[in-house]
C-alpha cells in the first residue's frame, strides 16, 4: 500500500517549514539575548555574583577653633561569630549570653544559625572589659572585632549643639546630624565574586575600594569659653535651682558663637536617660519668650540712630506710670525715677523713659529697625530647630503695643537673635549671621575642604550711633542696674532684662526669665555673652541680680583667656553701701615700718620676715582690691 | 507485510547519537559542582547519564528491528494500561509528589512517570486510529470528533497531576498528527480559538500558573520568587556571547542556576559555548526534524507515516518549549530538552522511540 494522499504530504511539507521556522525564531532569540541584553544581563549577573564587605570610614572629629576635640572616636570591640567553628554552642551561647547580657535562646539560634557569619546585636561596640573577659575564654569560632564608637570626652559639655551619633555612627541630633554628610565619609569595600553558597570564585579577581575616611569639622567654639560658661551655669543650676537656664558667647565682629550652653543638659553618650524635649530641644536656638528691658537697646539703637534723643542733653520726667491709649502702663520702679536724663532712663531701664522714644520713632520706624535687627525671623545658624519669635503684625499695633514693644513686652524672640541684634547694635551696626561650623577638613592631607566665613547680612546702624550705645550701655554696667556684671578694667557694657511668661494667655506671678547681655570691652567688643535664667528660686527675680553676676563671672574670666589686654579709661563704678569699696594697691616698697603707720589707707596688712624696710609686697601695686583686703609685705634689713 | 528491508536512515543515527554526546559533556560540566557538593563525587549524575544513555542506545537499536506494526497491533492494550497508569499515579500513596505534582509512580530509581508513556502511546495509537478512518477525518462527528476527544480525556488526566508541560506537549503532537492526517483547516480554527480558551481557562483555575506567565513577561518584578528561574537562566545565557566562557567555564552553575542539568541544561550550554555552540545544537534538532518528516514522506504506509510524524512533533515541540523557556519566550512549564537532560526515563523514552523512527525509515521508498 502507498501513500497517494497529495493533503498529507501537503501538510507534512507545512509541518516541516513551520518546525524550521520556530527553530529560527528560538535562534534568532536566543541571539537577540546573547548580543542585545548580553551587557546589562552580565552587569547583572556580576551584581549578583560579587559580594562586597564593607569597610567602614572613620567618622570626622569634631573639634573647637582651637583644636581641642569635642567628639572624637574610641576603639569599642564588636563580636562576630563564625557558626560552622563554634564546637559546643550549648556551652558557647551560655558563656556569652552571660558576658553580654542576651538572651541565651538568642545566643544558641545565633550561633548555630546557617550563615559563614552572623553579627552579634548584643556585641556591638562593648566595653574593653567585656571584650577582655570573653577573650579569655577562648570560645571557638567566636571574634572579637575592631570597630569603633562615637566619643563626647567632655560628656554633658556643648551636648545640646553637638548632638549625638547612633550605633552605626550616625548622627541623629545637633551638629552630628547636620554635618552628617561630612562627617559620615564614606564605606570602603573589597568585592569578590562568589558562588551561591558564599564560596568564593577564585577565578575572578577581586575588586578593592579603601573607605573614605570623614572630614574633620572645626567649630568658631572656644573650648576655654565654653568651659567657664558650663561652670557659671552649674553654679546657677545648683544657688538657683531654675527651671532652665541658657547661655550664649559670640564673637559680635564675625557672628562665631564661642559658647553656647543650656539647663537642663544630658550627656550625647546616655541621651536616652532623659525625656526627648531635653535633649532635642537646643534652647538657645529654640525658646521663645518675652525678651524684657534688654529689648531697650533697640528701641535705644533707633532713636539715635534717627537722633530723636540726645542721650546726655534731653530730659525726661518719670512719675512712675504713663496713660497710653487709655490703659495706664507703670514702671518697675514704685514711684518712678523723677527727672532724669534719657542716659539715666537707660541706665535705670525706665519704662516710661522708652515709651517715649518710642511714640518719638513711631510705629513704622521702631517696627522697621526690629525687623532690621533680625526679630521675627531665622537667624538663619547651621543649627537645627531654630524658632522664629513673634512680632505685633503691623496692622493691629496701636499706641498700647507700641509702647509695650518699646520696652521689651508683647514680642516673642530667641535668645540667638537678641545676640545677634545686640552684636549688630555695638559692632558698629552689622548685623551678621551667626554660625558654629568654621571649617572642615580632610584628616589625611589636613587640606581645608570648606571655610565659612562672617556673612554680614545688613548694615543696621551708623557707626556713630554705635558708639553712643556702647557708651549708654557701659554705664549701665558701671552706673546703672547692670552693676552686677561690672569687671574691672574690661569696660563692660550690657543691659539687664526681666520678662514675665505667658501662660493659658496670661502673664505668670513670681515667675519670670531674669536675663543680662553684656560685651566688653566697650571700646572694641570682643565678646557679647547673655544669660537667661527661667524661674530662679530663691531670690529676687531680677535680671540685675540673678543674671548680671553669671555675665560678669563669664566675662571676666573669659576676657584674659582671650588674652584681652585690661583698659585703662573705663567709666568708674559708681559705689553704693553695699558695694565694697575697691582701692588702688599702692606701692609700698622701700617704705620704713614708720611710715606705713602713717599711710591714709583701710588695709590690713600680713608682716612676714623682720627688718626695717618692705622689700616686697603681694600683690603687686596697681592692682584694685576690696578695703578691708589683706596684702602681704615681706620685711628685710635695707635694700642693696 | 512483505516489503523489502533497507538500511536505517544513518543521519538520523548519526545526529541522535551527536546530540547525545553533546548532552553527556554538558551533564558533566553543569552538574559536577553540585554533584561535588551534594554527594562528593563530581561524576555522580555524569556517570547515571552515561548508563541511561548505554541502555537508551541499545533500547534503540532493538527497536530499529522491531517492525512499527507491532505497536499497531498492541497500541490499544498499550493505551488502556497507560490510562490505568495515569489514573493509578492519582491515589496518594501510589503516586508520589516531586516538586508539586504527583507524577511518580513506582519505587526510588525504578519509579516512572505514566504522563511520559502515555505521550508515546497516545502517538501510536492516533496513528493506527487516523490511519484506518483518514477517509473519514474531514468529518467532524465521526473523524475530528472522536480523535479529539481520547487526547483530551488523557490531557485532563495528565492536568490532574498537574503536568502542564507533558500534558502540552502531548496534544501538541497529536494536533500535529491530526492536522497532516488531513482535517480540515476550518475545523482547526475553530479548534484552534477552542483551545485558545481552554489554555486561558487553565491558567486562571490554577493561580500559579499565572505568576509563571506574569514571571515571565516581566521576571524582574519578582526576582527571588516567580521570576527567580528566568533570571538565572538568562543570567547564564546573556554572559555567554558569541563563543561563550569556555568549556567548564560557568558561573551560574555554582549553585544559582538551580538544578542546571535538567531542565536548564541549555542555559548552561549557551553560557559555556556561547551562541555558536547553542545555534549549533538547534541545528542538529532543526536536522533531525528534517529526517523525521523525510521518514514520515517516504514510509510505505499511513500508519507508519504518522507514526513518524508523531516521533518527530514530539521531540521538536519538546525542544521548542524548551528553549523557549529557558531564553524567555515562555512561561516556565517544567520540560527536558530531548537528548540533553540528565534524567534516565526522558533519555532511554526518546531514543526507544529514535528506534521506531529508524524501524520505519528501514521501510522507506526513497
Amino acid at each position: 500500500m502507498r501513500v497517494s494522499n497529495v493533503t498529507v504530504r501537503k501538510r507534512l511539507a507545512i509541518a516541516l517549514i513551520a518546525g524550521l521556522l520556530i527553530f529560527l525564531i528560538i535562534d534568532v532569540r536566543l541571539g537577540y539575548v546573547q548580543f542585545f541584553l548580553g551587557n546589562s544581563l552580565t552587569e547583572r549577573a556580576k551584581d549578583s555574583w560579587s559580594r562586597n564587605l564593607p569597610f567602614e570610614p572613620k567618622r570626622g572629629e569634631i573639634l573647637d577653633r582651637n583644636g581641642v576635640a569635642l567628639a572624637t572616636n574610641i576603639s569599642a570591640p564588636t563580636i562576630y561569630a563564625v557558626p560552622r567553628q563554634v564546637k559546643d554552642p550549648a556551652d558557647t551561647s551560655e558563656k556569652l549570653a552571660s558576658i553580654l547580657k542576651m538572651d541565651r535562646q538568642k545566643a544558641y539560634q545565633l550561633i548555630t544559625s546557617r550563615q559563614s557569619m552572623v553579627k552579634i546585636p548584643e556585641g556591638r561596640k562593648i566595653s574593653h572589659e567585656k571584650a577582655k573577659e570573653l577573650r579569655a575564654l577562648g570560645l571557638k569560632g567566636i571574634y572579637i572585632a575592631e570597630d569603633s564608637k562615637r566619643h563626647y570626652p567632655f560628656g554633658k559639655y556643648l551636648s545640646h549643639v553637638l548632638g549625638f551619633a547612633g550605633i552605626d555612627n550616625q548622627g541623629l541630633m545637633g551638629i552630628e546630624l547636620s554635618y552628617d554628610k561630612e562627617l559620615k565619609g564614606s564605606k570602603g569595600y573589597v568585592k569578590f565574586y562568589a558562588d551561591a553558597k558564599g564560596k568564593r570564585m577564585e577565578k575572578m579577581a577581586d575588586d578593592y575600594k579603601a573607605p573614605d575616611d570623614g572630614l574633620d569639622l572645626k567649630l568658631t567654639i572656644d573650648s576655654k569659653i565654653q568651659t567657664i560658661v558650663e561652670r557659671e551655669l552649674d553654679n546657677a543650676e545648683a544657688a538657683y535651682n531654675p527651671d532652665g537656664i541658657v547661655a550664649i558667647a559670640m564673637d559680635p565682629k564675625t557672628g562665631e558663637i564661642l559658647a553656647m550652653s543650656s539647663r537642663p543638659t544630658f550627656d550625647p553618650a546616655k541621651f536616652r536617660d532623659v525625656p526627648q524635649e531635653i535633649y532635642n530641644r537646643n534652647l538657645p536656638v529654640w525658646s521663645t519668650y518675652e525678651p524684657g528691658s534688654t529689648f531697650k537697646i533697640i528701641t535705644l539703637a533707633a532713636a539715635l540712630e534717627e537722633k530723636k534723643v540726645d542721650l546726655l542733653h534731653d530730659q525726661f520726667y518719670d512719675s512712675g506710670s504713663v496713660e497710653v491709649g487709655g490703659a495706664r502702663l507703670h514702671c518697675w520702679k514704685h514711684g518712678g525715677h523723677g527727672s532724669e536724663s534719657f542716659l539715666e532712663v537707660v541706665q535705670n531701664s525706665c519704662n516710661p523713659g522708652f515709651i517715649e522714644l518710642g511714640e518719638r520713632l513711631g510705629k513704622n520706624k521702631l517696627f522697621s529697625y526690629i525687623k532690621n535687627f533680625g526679630f521675627g525671623e531665622k537667624t538663619g545658624i547651621d543649627l537645627q530647630g531654630e524658632g522664629r519669635g513673634i512680632l505685633f503684625n503691623l496692622d493691629r499695633v496701636g499706641p498700647v503695643e507700641q509702647a509695650t514693644t518699646a520696652f521689651g513686652q508683647g514680642v516673642s524672640v530667641t535668645p540667638i537673635q537678641q545676640v545677634a541684634a545686640v552684636s549688630a547694635a555695638v559692632n558698629g551696626g552689622t548685623l551678621y549671621t551667626p554660625y558654629i561650623a568654621k571649617e572642615l577638613t580632610d584628616p589625611k592631607t589636613g587640606e581645608v575642604i570648606m571655610r565659612k566665613t562672617p556673612s554680614a547680612k545688613r548694615k543696621v546702624i551708623s557707626e556713630e550711633t554705635s558708639k553712643q550705645i556702647r557708651g549708654a550701655l557701659e554705664s549701665v554696667v558701671a552706673q546703672g542696674t547692670g552693676g552686677k556684671a561690672f569687671v574691672e578694667s574690661y569696660r563692660v557694657g550690657g543691659k539687664t532684662g526681666t520678662a514675665q511668661k505667658v501662660k493659658n494667655g496670661r502673664y505668670m506671678e513670681g515667675n519670670y526669665i531674669v536675663s543680662f547681655i553684656g560685651f566688653a570691652p566697650a571700646d572694641d567688643p570682643q565678646i557679647v555673652v547673655y544669660t537667661a535664667v527661667d524661674n530662679p528660686k530663691g531670690t529676687v527675680q531680677f535680671g540685675g541680680t540673678v543674671a548680671a553676676p553669671i555675665v560678669g563671672k563669664i566675662m571676666n574670666d573669659s576676657l584674659r583667656a582671650m588674652g584681652v589686654p585690661p583698659r585703662k579709661n573705663q567709666i568708674e563704678k559708681k559705689t553704693n553701701w553695699l558695694d565694697p569699696v575697691m582701692i588702688e594697691i599702692p606701692d609700698l616698697k622701700g617704705m620704713t615700718v614708720k611710715e606705713l603707720q602713717t599711710q591714709p589707707f583701710n588695709i590690713n596688712l600680713d608682716v612676714a620676715g623682720k627688718g626695717d624696710l618692705v622689700v616686697k609686697q603681694s600683690p603687686p601695686p596697681g592692682i584694685k582690691v576690696k578695703e578691708g583686703s589683706t596684702i602681704r609685705i615681706y620685711l628685710g634689713e635695707k635694700a642693696e | 507485510m512483505p516489503l523489502k528491508k533497507s538500511n536505517p536512515d544513518f543521519i538520523l543515527i548519526i545526529v541522535t547519537l551527536g546530540l547525545l554526546a553533546v548532552g553527556l559533556i554538558m551533564v558533566y560540566s553543569a552538574s559536577a559542582i553540585w554533584a561535588d557538593y551534594k554527594f562528593n563525587d563530581s561524576f555522580f549524575f555524569a556517570k547515571r547519564q552515561i548508563l541511561f544513555a548505554g541502555v537508551g542506545i541499545l533500547a534503540m537499536f532493538f527497536i530499529m528491528n522491531v517492525d512499527y506494526w507491532t505497536w499497531r497491533t498492541w497500541s490499544k492494550i498499550i493505551l488502556i494500561v497507560c490510562f490505568v497508569l495515569l489514573i493509578a499515579v492519582l491515589i496518594p500513596g501510589v503516586g508520589m509528589v516531586r516538586n508539586g505534582s504527583r507524577s511518580w509512580i513506582g519505587v526510588g530509581a525504578f519509579s516512572i512517570q505514566p504522563s511520559e508513556f502515555m505521550k508515546l502511546a497516545m502517538i501510536a495509537f492516533l496513528a493506527k486510529f487516523l490511519s484506518e478512518r483518514q477517509k473519514y477525518i474531514t468529518s467532524f462527528k465521526s473523524g475530528l470528533l472522536p480523535a479529539l476527544s481520547l487526547v483530551f480525556v488523557a490531557f485532563g488526566f495528565i492536568m490532574l497531576q498537574p503536568d502542564l508541560g507533558t500534558g502540552t506537549v502531548m496534544t501538541g503532537t497529536c494536533i500535529v498528527m491530526i492536522f497532516v492526517s488531513g482535517a480540515r483547516i476550518s475545523h482547526f480554527s475553530w479548534l484552534g480559538l477552542m483551545g485558545v480558551a481552554g489554555f486561558v481557562g487553565l491558567i486562571l483555575s490554577a493561580p500559579y500558573r499565572i505568576k509563571r506567565i506574569t514571571s515571565f513577561l516581566d521576571p524582574w518584578q519578582d526576582p527571588l520568587g516567580s521570576g527567580f528561574q528566568i533570571i538565572q537562566s538568562l543570567y547564564a545565557i546573556g554572559p555567554g556571547g558569541l563563543f561563550g566562557l569556555g568549556l567548564g567555564q560557568s558561573r551560574q552553575k555554582f549553585f544559582y542556576l538551580p538544578e542546571p542539568q535538567t531542565d536548564f541544561i541549555f542555559a548552561i550550554l549557551s553560557e559555556e559555548l556561547g551562541f555558536i555552540g547553542g545555534s549549533f545544537v538547534i541545528l542538529l534538532f532543526a536536522l533531525l526534524l528534517w529526517r523525521g518528516i523525510r521518514i514520515s514522506l517516504g514510509a510505505p504506509d499511513l500508519y507508519g507515516s504518522f507514526l513518524a510524524v508523531g516521533i518527530i512533533a514530539m521531540v521538536a515541540i519538546q525542544v521548542m518549549i524548551n528553549i523557549g523557556v529557558v531564553t524567555g519566550l515562555m512561561p516556565v512549564t517544567g520540560i527536558t530538552l530531548p537528548f540533553l537532560s540528565y534524567g534516565g526515563s526522558s533519555l532511554t523514552l526518546m531514543l526507544m522511540a529514535i528506534g521506531v523512527l529508524l524501524n520505519i525509515s528501514r521501510y522507506s521508498r526513497y
